[in-house]
């Protein structure tokens, strides 16, 4: 007998009646269902198949749908074992995916509505609010909307709406929110990924051209060292950990760097403990290590990084502050951040790297200064852990060896969250690690499609493809597009972003369809314009809120109350709005914050809207794993009752908005009128195809496109579908809601996310045809860095890509171009205005360099580093709840805030789930035996903890697993707790959540809050 | 019941004795039915398998109130062996295996009697005890709770070796004496035979009752 | 159709206690969730329930003699012995050994005695009051009947829980544990005549918690299953032989015809 994974999917047999159901885990009465008795295994065979994808973190797992034909109700719910990432497998969450679906009595029925002052829910309908709410919000826009700003400039937007969430919903329900958002002209939009990996979008981009993790999951089972820093992988991203195990099987070496000794630690070779806030001296401190002992990959580090460019004369760093430091606007001026050019406008270049300004040499000398000693007194690391780290990864900068690093939020929530991974991207240009398999940066990002709605920018700062928002001060398209568009001179450098006219122009056609013409600019003037310089981030929105500025608040799929920082001047916030609406599966701490301990219920004039979206497994839709692959997930059954998916809700408030600017007029209506609004099916219901067709872009018009270059012309006709970006025109005839998944359709209308094909040609596990990988197909990015300059693999035994009769082999080529040593050939970073890696950050708000900068409130009066203590260019928040309290007696711990494999971000999904919550019933800190036996604090007892902002209790889970620090010659303890738990349930909670303690303070480029490090104190409750 | 009987036992004797008796029976009736897996049929007639759970640990409660009742009523007589007629009894068997002259003569209860006294009683004890902690095996430590169960059997083992030969010796073995228990008079010719110190004794104190010359307010044979 | 048997491979050097079996086992058999509190560890619900057929035992360990530190992670729940404790005592046979040599539980002939909990040298059977029954993990027999992999194993992130035919386990596990070294070992193949869970454990057994060291079936059990329930029948089918023998040979005793003495009646 074999015992095989696979099968459920065809197991779909006879046409069989309903089946009853059985209790399903809930109904503790006697009569309880038994698996074995009820064989379940027929039950199973009877009902209807479907697969979706998992609703947690990024890894993109696959399960397996039973729906009973006679209720059309989910009767099980398990691993996809045809999945290549998960083969059936499944961590808790996923395991208990079951417990979300309408056989979890918790689930949001109906529509509810709070009224001013109220104390309870009141259950409305559809029809009851969508006229209310329309009414709320058109009337909000209208008395607070700010045509021009006080510079004269136009802006047309609404700063008294806010807007966010969610990475939890489609990729078509996320491209039709931000849609809405910005036809209102909401300039306060943002959502997790803000919170999460909004510095890896900042960082990637700037290193390699594009924001997104560069390898996938799989590939890291071809890595020979795996380096997991800023990342508790095997508790959060369960099944990515899946392939480190087979990288183990294979000989890899796992190094886990971390402050706690976590369930990942377990499972490696061995652990670092670092304090919390101390990456980037860490990092330095390998730079230096791989610089001084000539490590690097020196063929790859001069041809395919820029690390050979001569730097401007007028640049410089000193005592922690780069050239052109403003101290009074905590903002750099860096227009002396640039090259040194030739005359054809290419940078001038020296080859031997020896040039005193070359990126090079520059690099070199900043990095000296993170010597052993240095490092070892700033992080707490021991000088011999340190040196065992370094040489083992520095060890991958060889050919025929591959490094990667996995991260998630541990480098991210800092304040110099852009910095800790731009500090990787140096390490691994050196190492020659990106672009190979098995190397590469994997940023594992946190929500089960955060990276689809970042494509899809449900974000302040971008458009969908990670297009700009307009600035007030580029008053037409032209300006915009001469400003974004760069612009090389080397002919060598693909600098593909030229092509930024054509994916704007098209997106513009797709909100705005006919109406948008050349001769209104396409739109462009009805969008919102931010003001130059300011940012409108989800803790400037809370700040705004808290002032009383936002009038009403859109939280869709999130739970603010829980998940954003200091979480006392959030709830204040939301406290003074006149009107939120919410849209979720569950209820939670934010849709109830009238009713949280301590609120004056009655003097709370809110108007709360509580709208039923159906789960993940009830519609159909694709979203996106950390590894760009974009997968389609099938519908199982109805939401329950009054529910219906996001993308339907966003279609009918906006529908009712539209039919009340039609009807009275109002307001600048622009934007609202015009927007192209079709995107229901023919019974009235969301359709995710007709949007997803959209988003991958539709000829609006019979178009004929030449390559001059093949010399061939493709015909296309009206309504057919864009098969790839390379075919939009910025003329206006194509439409395309985001060109990055451009191409997820073939022109003939063959959904490629449906994909499920199970080759694997490379044996590398790319698997080019399962679902969809933007872009193009492509699974590891850059990868013609694996490549020679003459498209000969670096390692042959990785064999990723070939260059093989004048045709590319293996993986979708990084730009179809021939080998760089050919004359066609084009440098390997296609999406940098240069072509190459960029180890001088130009566009960084802290700098060219990572430098070292403690967190913004530490356990240190003085930076070792430098003079510059905290990181010069975040943005201090002066709101009266925005006190910190650094090296101070009173709050004398250092805490991290992290999730646990069990529950999931603010909890708000998983503590509605017995199976999940009886694993982690409650909130705990964790803390070394150390630290307990000087506070006489027992495991298992409650305690308080404290920082300046606020206080919580959780039970204090006392442990070998930390262990106090040695920093700058003073023992400083480490501490951490989890940020999973609320009020508002289980009912019987006695703690709420940490984020009372975190500062409301953020990445000085993207605004990613610094839960990671800061300050508290314990005592016995 | 007819000329020539004499009264051996009184009412209160009788149910007593019938109440251990048929407690005892259905104990090792629905014992045996979760002993072995093949008398789980046994199990059918109680309505089901659990019902039999049940009925066994009920009457065990019974056949303990039973048990102390019978104790109570029989400990002095039944339960001390007298010295040297017991031993001399011992020695004979009481002609029951061979061939014996002249049998010591024994007085109410001879030892065989007793020993199955004793047997009852402390086999009884053992499985109420044992019995007890099995129904609530969670109370204890499991390391004791372990051996409940091979105490609760081997006192069935006792009790039912036992059983078997007091069935036998009270009914066909001696013909005559099953009256005893059921009319409560025997025919003096067998008592006579079987206890003869016992109705020298009644005759000697003027208890023993004749069939027809029944006094009033009598107490027989025990000290109720 | 020949079922071979199966044994269950749980490698504790591979596990990362994501608890994705705990809850997939719960979700396959539609066991609740219950109310829980924190009391200081990963580890719950604390122990195995009625409702909770395996659990991930979380330990922090030193090894004394490296001074090295470890988290330890032990997959807990039935072992399927072979010579099963519970099999043996079970008075209704829910419990028994299926095709497949696991130990699988006919929940509706359980009648809640709680034998087996005291038996069990592993402390695995659990009870519950209200339903009157004893619960333990099956190792999805449905599933495994119709070769597909029980719920935990299915589930399982790092493949540290496999199953498979006997001998190739058992094979795959020395081979592990040879490439492990030091104090790495196999638990289970040399109880109780071979269990049908089977441990790769890091450190030698008396390190875990909850581990017996060497498990057997209890002497206690032995002595009531293999001697006494024998002996009761012997003791009683040899008594009630006896007895008709005594009759038939010695005959009944009755009373000489007016003398009151026993007279001997029938053959010696």
């Amino acid at each position: 007998m074999n015992i095989s994974r696979r099968g459920f999917l065809k197991m779909s047999g006879a046409m069989g009646g309903g089946v009853a159901l059985s209790s399903l885990g809930f109904n503790l009465g006697p009569t309880r269902a038994y698996a074995d008795e009820l064989n379940k295994m027929n039950r199973i065979r009877m009902a209807r198949q479907s697969t979706t994808i998992c609703c947690y973190c990024s890894c993109g797992c696959g399960l397996v749908c039973s729906t009973d034909k006679g209720t059309g109700k989910i009767i099980n719910i398990e691993g996809d074992a045809d999945h290549p990432i998960n083969e059936g497998a499944l961590c808790a969450k996923g395991a208990g995916f079951f417990q979300m679906t309408e056989a979890n009595e918790h689930r949001l029925r109906k529509v509810l509505y709070r009224g001013p002052g109220g104390d309870k829910w009141e259950e409305k309908d559809w029809e009851w609010a969508l006229p209310r709410m329309a009414r709320l919000i058109k009337d909000t826009r209208d008395k607070n909307f700010i045509k021009e700003n006080a510079k004269g400039e136009l802006v047309n937007r609404c700063e008294a709406i806010g807007h966010y969430g969610s990475s939890n919903v489609d990729n078509e329900e996320c491209w039709l929110i931000t849609t809405v958002a910005r036809a209102l002209g909401v300039v306060y939009m943002d959502h997790q990924a803000r919170v999460c990996h909004s510095p890896s979008v900042g960082a990637l981009a700037e290193s390699f051209g594009r924001g997104s993790m560069t390898n996938h999951y799989i590939d890291m089972q071809n890595a020979d060292v795996i380096l997991i820093m800023g990342s508790n992988m095997a508790e959060n991203h369960p099944m990515g950990f899946r392939w480190v195990t087979k990288a183990q099987e294979r000989g890899a070496k796992v190094i886990h760097v971390d402050p706690r000794y976590t369930r990942t630690s377990a499972r490696c070779d061995f652990h670092v403990p670092l304090r919390s806030g101390t990456d980037i001296a860490f990092l330095g401190g390998m730079i230096n290590y791989i610089i001084e002992n000539q490590k690097y990959f020196k063929e790859y580090v001069l041809n395919y990084t820029h690390a050979s460019f001569i730097v401007d004369e007028s640049f410089y760093f000193k005592d922690g502050l780069f050239s052109g430091y403003d101290a009074d606007k905590r903002k750099y001026n860096k227009d002396t951040w640039v090259y040194e050019y030739d005359a054809s406008g290419i940078p001038r270049r020296d080859m031997t790297l020896q040039h005193p300004r070359s990126v090079f040499q520059l690099m070199r000398e900043h990095y000296s200064r993170y010597t052993l000693d240095k490092v070892s007194g700033i992080t707490g690391v021991s000088k011999d852990n340190l040196l065992k780290v370094y040489e083992i990864y520095s060890a991958t900068g060889v050919p025929d060896k591959a490094g990667t690093e996995c991260y998630a939020l541990g480098w991210t929530q800092h304040t110099v969250g852009v910095e800790n991974i731009r500090a990787m991207t140096l390490v691994q240009m050196l190492l020659g690690n990106v672009g190979i398999a098995g190397g590469g940066i994997n940023a594992m990002r946190g929500e089960p499609n955060v990276q689809g709605s970042t494509d899809h920018a449900i974000l302040y700062h971008i458009l969908p493809g990670y297009l700009k928002t307009p600035s007030a001060s580029l008053d037409t398209l032209e300006k915009y597009l001469t400003k974004y568009t760069p612009v090389s001179k080397d002919p060598k450098s693909a600098n593909y972003y030229s092509n930024y006219p054509k994916f704007m122009v098209s997106l513009l056609k797709a909100w705005f369809d006919k109406a948008a013409t050349r001769e209104n600019d396409f739109g462009y003037t009805w969008l919102p314009k931010m003001d130059d310089g300011k940012h409108y981030s989800t803790m400037h929105m809370f700040d705004r809120m808290y002032e009383g500025k936002i009038k009403g608040f859109f939280c869709i799929g999130a739970d603010n109350a829980v998940s954003t920082p200091n979480a006392s001047k959030v709830r204040k916030g939301l406290e003074k709005l006149d009107w939120l609406i919410g849209e979720n599966i569950f209820d939670n701490e934010t849709y109830q914050f009238w009713r949280a301990p301590g609120v004056d219920t009655k003097n709370i004039k809110t108007e709360v809207f509580l709208l039923p979206a159906s789960a993940s497994m009830e519609k159909e839709g694709s979203i996106s794993n950390s590894g760009r692959w974009v997968q389609w997930k099938e519908k199982a059954c109805d939401g329950p009752d009054q529910c219906i998916p996001v993308g339907e809700i966003e279609i009918k408030i906006m529908q009712a908005v539209k039919d009340l600017y039609a009807k009275e007029g109002g307001v600048h209506p622009e934007p609202i009128l015009n927007l192209y609004w079709n995107y229901l099916d023919k019974d009235g219901h969301f359709s995710a195809t007709k949007t997803a067709q959209r988003i991958n872009g539709v000829f609006l018009e019979d178009t004929v496109i030449e390559d001059k270059a093949k010399g061939t012309k493709t015909e296309f006709k009206k309504g057919q579908l864009v098969p790839g970006f390379g075919n939009l025109q910025a003329d206006g005839k194509t439409a395309c809601g985001n060109w990055c998944i451009s191409g997820s359709y073939t022109a003939d209308g063959i959904n490629k996310m449906k994909s499920r094909g199970k080759e694997d040609p490379t044996g590398l596990g790319l698997f080019p045809n399962w679902s969809y990988a933007w872009p193009v197909g492509r699974r590891i990015l850059y990868n013609r860095c694996s490549v020679d300059l003459n498209g000969k693999p670096y390692n042959p035994q990785r064999n990723l890509l070939e260059w093989k009769d004048g045709k590319w082999i293996g993986d979708v080529p990084d730009g179809p171009w021939p080998p760089m040593a050919e004359k066609e050939g084009k440098y390997p970073f296609i999406m940098q205005r240069d072509g190459l890696g960029a180890i001088f950050g130009q566009g960084m708000a802290d700098g060219p360099f990572p430098e070292h900068y403690e967190p913004l409130e530490g356990p240190l009066t003085k930076n070792p580093m430098s003079g510059q203590l905290i990181n010069p260019a975040i943005e201090i928040f002066k709101s009266d709840r925005d006190k910190i309290e650094r090296a101070s007696k009173k709050f004398p711990y250092v805490i991290t805030t992290y999730s646990c494999t069990e529950h999931w971000c603010s909890g708000a999904l998983t503590r509605w789930q017995s199976w999940l919550l009886e694993a982690q019933p409650e909130q705990y800190i964790e803390m070394s035996d150390v630290l307990a036996k000087e506070k006489s604090i027992k495991n298992g007892e409650r305690v308080k903890v404290s920082s300046v902002r606020g206080s919580v209790t959780a039970v204090a889970m006392v442990t070998q697993r930390l262990k106090p620090f040695t920093i700058e010659g003073k023992t400083v303890h480490q501490v951490g707790m989890p940020f999973n738990y609320g009020w508002l349930f289980p009912k019987d909670t006695k703690d709420d959540t940490t984020n009372f303690l975190t500062p409301t303070v953020g990445c000085a480029n993207t605004f990613c809050p610094e839960y990671k490090a800061f300050m508290v104190n314990i005592e016995k409750a | 019941m007819k000329k020539g009987y004499v009264q051996v036992t009184d009412s209160y004797e009788r149910i007593v004795h019938w109440m251990v008796a048929l407690s005892c029976l259905l104990l090792c009736v629905t014992g045996l039915g979760m002993m072995f897996q093949t008398f789980n049929f046994i199990g059918a007639f109680f309505g089901g398998l659990k019902n039999l759970k049940l009925v066994h640990n009920f009457t065990g409660l019974f056949f303990a109130i039973s048990l102390g009742l019978v104790i109570r009523m029989w400990w002095k007589e039944a339960g001390v062996f007298v010295f040297p007629e017991d031993l001399e009894w011992i020695k004979a068997a009481g002609g029951y295996l061979w061939h014996v002259d002249k049998v010591p003569e024994t007085g109410k209860y001879n030892p065989g009697q007793k020993a199955f006294f004793l047997v009852v009683a402390g086999g009884g004890i053992l499985m109420i005890l044992t019995g007890l902690v099995m129904w609530f095996p969670m109370s204890l430590p499991v390391g004791l709770v372990q051996w409940m169960y091979p105490l609760h059997a081997l006192g069935f083992v006792a009790i039912f070796a036992f059983f078997f030969i007091h069935l036998y010796l009270g009914t066909i073995g001696n013909p005559g004496s099953v009256d005893a228990m059921i009319t409560g008079w025997m025919d003096k010719k067998v008592l006579t035979m079987l206890h003869p110190k016992w109705v020298k004794e009644m005759e000697h104190e003027g208890k023993l009752v004749a069939w027809g010359k029944e006094k009033k307010n009598n107490a027989h044979g025990h000290s109720a | 159709m020949n079922k071979p048997e199966l044994v269950k491979l749980i490698d504790t050097t591979l596990c990362t206690a994501c608890r994705g079996c705990q809850v997939a086992c719960k979700q396959w058999n539609e066991m609740p969730g219950l109310r829980t509190k924190q009391t200081g560890t990963y580890q719950n619900p604390p122990d195995l329930q009625w409702n909770t057929w395996t659990l991930i035992r979380f330990q922090e360990h030193v090894d004394k003699a490296t001074g090295k530190f470890q988290w330890i992670f032990r997959k807990d729940g039935c072992m399927h012995c072979t010579d099963a404790a519970c099999v043996k005592v079970c008075p209704s046979g829910a419990l028994y050994h299926t095709e497949m040599k696991t130990v699988g539980i006919h929940r509706e002939k359980c009648i809640g005695c709680k034998e087996c909990v005291a038996a069990c040298p592993f402390h695995v059977p659990r009870y519950d009051a209200k339903t009157d029954k004893v619960y333990k993990c099956d190792l999805c027999y449905n599933p495994i009947s119709q070769s597909h992999p029980p719920a935990c194993v299915k589930s399982c992130i790092t493949k540290a829980l496999t199953i498979g035919p006997k001998d190739e386990m058992i094979k795959k596990a020395y081979a592990r544990v040879k490439k492990l070294g030091g104090d790495a070992n196999v638990y289970g193949d040399k109880f109780v005549d071979g269990t049908h869970v089977i441990y790769i454990l890091q450190f030698k057994p008396e390190v875990y918690d909850e581990l017996p060291v060497n498990p057997t079936v209890p002497a206690s059990v032995t002595i009531w299953k293999d001697l006494f329930k024998p002996l009761s029948l012997l003791a009683g089918g040899g008594v009630m032989g006896g007895a008709f023998l005594h009759y038939m040979i010695h005959g009944p005793k009755v009373p000489h015809e007016g003398t009151g003495v026993e007279e001997k009646k029938g053959e010696e």
